[in-house]
């Protein structure tokens, strides 16, 4: 299936394409996914529109006391590899050094595993924990969405047909912060998760009380999804063993996973459990042991 | 309609023409006409088909050709200089590091990566690094040793005169005449 290939040098050039375009014109990044699911014939291209040659949209940025944006065509790797991501947003870290391997996380960007809208892409869960925002841009100007409204379904997202991600926002986060990623997978390389478990806690002042949980699940619903309930139980309370297994039912009651080739829906319910009690404790050990204030 | 660009490999410049889908792995083997590089899943799994594109290892069968314009491609036929064999290329001869060879280009291109970004891994750094690289012969371990001795330069100095040597004294058996 041949198509033309359209290499924009600028990010107005881009968007002035996709404006005559529309839909017609499909976008490529790392094409880790897109040119699988080409090959597959799970989709149709005629005009494609690689961002590959838009230096300006490859970029980590970090603003102090702002927070770090990462440009659409950051990769994986890069995004492994940034010092300020490790060491502030640590979730996304292990998450992306869980893409694939080392040939598809420098290929393929975390932007193009959010506009895919896999309810696996393991970068999702982090970047739902951080309340990231996204910055959809198209020749009718820029709009702002919380990650929260971006997904609407399997493959399926807010994106217009004339739109195109720009770049993803990570504000800074008052007090300390301490997240990890737990994905579980058949074998640790090029794996799809069968869950994947985010989890931060938030220390503010105390060590002991912690001032806020966040739980998010990937690969259990028709997206990524945030387990609200779950931290509910654990917000503003010491950490205890009852308060962990509660929060962990209380999550997996929250997702609605299905089963498939990867996994039974009753495997996947029990894993949930199992990971929120090793993410819940991991997260916290991470809270108290960093000593960079979010907030200066 | 076909597109004309110049790819640049091993140092070398080759105009092609080829259409806007044509994947680095088949303009490498089929248009440039290096068939080091080899192509197993097609679908980014196995590693066989790993080339490094401006010092980065990616795999060749999901990258797009004319994406690669302007770009330095390094592949398997790089790697030796001068009629002599690139270290990596050295202990897996000398360590056994493969068996039907499918996958060794790739392992190799891998390797090679790893050691330019971090000379002195560990074992288990190797074992995470390379385990996009699947192997259906040699059971790993035999990899593992090459390139850990390619790392701690146990190769021998003498190898390659030895098996020059080797290889003259069989072709002087005239065994493989053709008849
Ligand atoms: C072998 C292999 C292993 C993998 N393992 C994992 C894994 O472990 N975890 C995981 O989450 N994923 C995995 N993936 C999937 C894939 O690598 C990731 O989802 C990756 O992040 C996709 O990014 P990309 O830049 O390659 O996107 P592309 O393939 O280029 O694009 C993906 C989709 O997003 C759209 N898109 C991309 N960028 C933009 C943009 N800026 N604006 C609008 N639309 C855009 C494209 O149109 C396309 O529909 C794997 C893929 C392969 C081949
Ligand atoms: S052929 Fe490219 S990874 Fe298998
Ligand atoms: S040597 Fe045969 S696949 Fe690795």
């Amino acid at each position: 299936m041949g198509f033309e290939l359209l290499q924009p040098r600028s990010l107005a050039e881009a968007l002035e394409m996709k404006k005559s375009y529309g839909e017609e014109a499909k976008v490529l990044a790392g094409g880790t996914d897109f040119l699988v699911l080409l090959k597959d014939q799970k989709l149709k291209a005629e005009v494609v529109m690689s961002l590959r040659g838009i230096r300006e949209l490859n970029f980590i940025r970090h603003e102090e006391g702002k927070g770090v944006t990462l440009g659409a065509l950051a990769t994986h790797g890069a995004v492994a590899a940034s010092a300020i991501i490790r060491q502030r947003f640590p979730d996304l870290a292990e998450a992306c050094a869980q893409v694939g391997a080392v040939q598809v996380q420098n290929l393929g960007t975390v932007g193009g595993n959010l506009c895919n809208a896999s309810p696996a892409a393991d970068a999702a869960p982090p970047l739902l924990l951080m309340d990231a925002s996204l910055i959809l841009a198209s020749a009718r100007g820029e709009r702002r969405i919380s990650i929260h409204d971006f997904f609407q379904g399997p493959r399926r997202t807010v994106l217009q047909a004339d739109e195109i991600l720009k770049e993803i926002f990570i504000p800074q986060i008052p007090g300390r912060r301490g997240a990890t990623y737990l994905k579980l997978g058949r074998r640790k390389a090029m794996e799809i998760a069968i869950v994947g478990i985010g989890v931060a806690i938030h220390l503010n002042g105390s060590d002991q009380v912690v001032s806020d949980c966040r739980i998010a699940l990937g690969s259990v619903a028709p997206t990524p999804l945030r387990a609200r309930h779950g931290e509910e139980i654990l917000r503003n309370q010491e950490i205890r063993d009852e308060l962990i297994e509660e929060a962990a039912e209380v999550a997996a009651e929250e997702a609605s996973p299905i089963s498939d080739v990867r996994a039974s829906r009753e495997y996947r319910l029990d894993m949930i459990r199992v990971l929120c009690r090793r993410a819940i404790p991991a997260a916290l050990a991470s809270a108290r042991g960093n000593k960079v204030e979010g907030l200066s | 309609m076909k597109r004309f660009v110049a790819l640049k490999v091993n140092g070398e410049e080759y105009d092609i023409d080829i259409e806007p889908n044509r994947l680095l792995l088949h303009a490498l083997r089929e248009d440039v006409g290096l068939t080091g590089t080899k192509e197993g899943c097609s679908i980014g799994v196995c590693g066989a088909c790993s080339v490094i594109v401006d010092g980065k290892l990616v795999s060749s069968c999901l990258t797009l050709a004319l994406a690669c314009q302007g770009k330095e491609i390094t592949t398997i036929e790089g790697l030796a200089k001068d009629g002599r064999l690139h270290p990596l290329q050295q202990a897996f001869l000398e360590y056994g590091g493969f068996q039907c060879g499918v996958c060794t280009p790739g392992q190799i291109m891998a390797a090679k990566a790893l050691l330019d970004a971090n000379p002195n891994p560990t074992e288990e750094e190797v074992k995470e690094w390379m385990s996009g690289n699947l192997c259906r012969c040699t059971g790993y371990y035999k990899i593992l040793e090459a390139v850990m001795a390619a790392a701690h330069n146990k190769i021998s100095s003498d190898f390659q005169v030895k098996h020059e040597r080797k290889t003259a004294k069989i072709q002087s058996l005239n065994v493989y005449k053709d008849s």
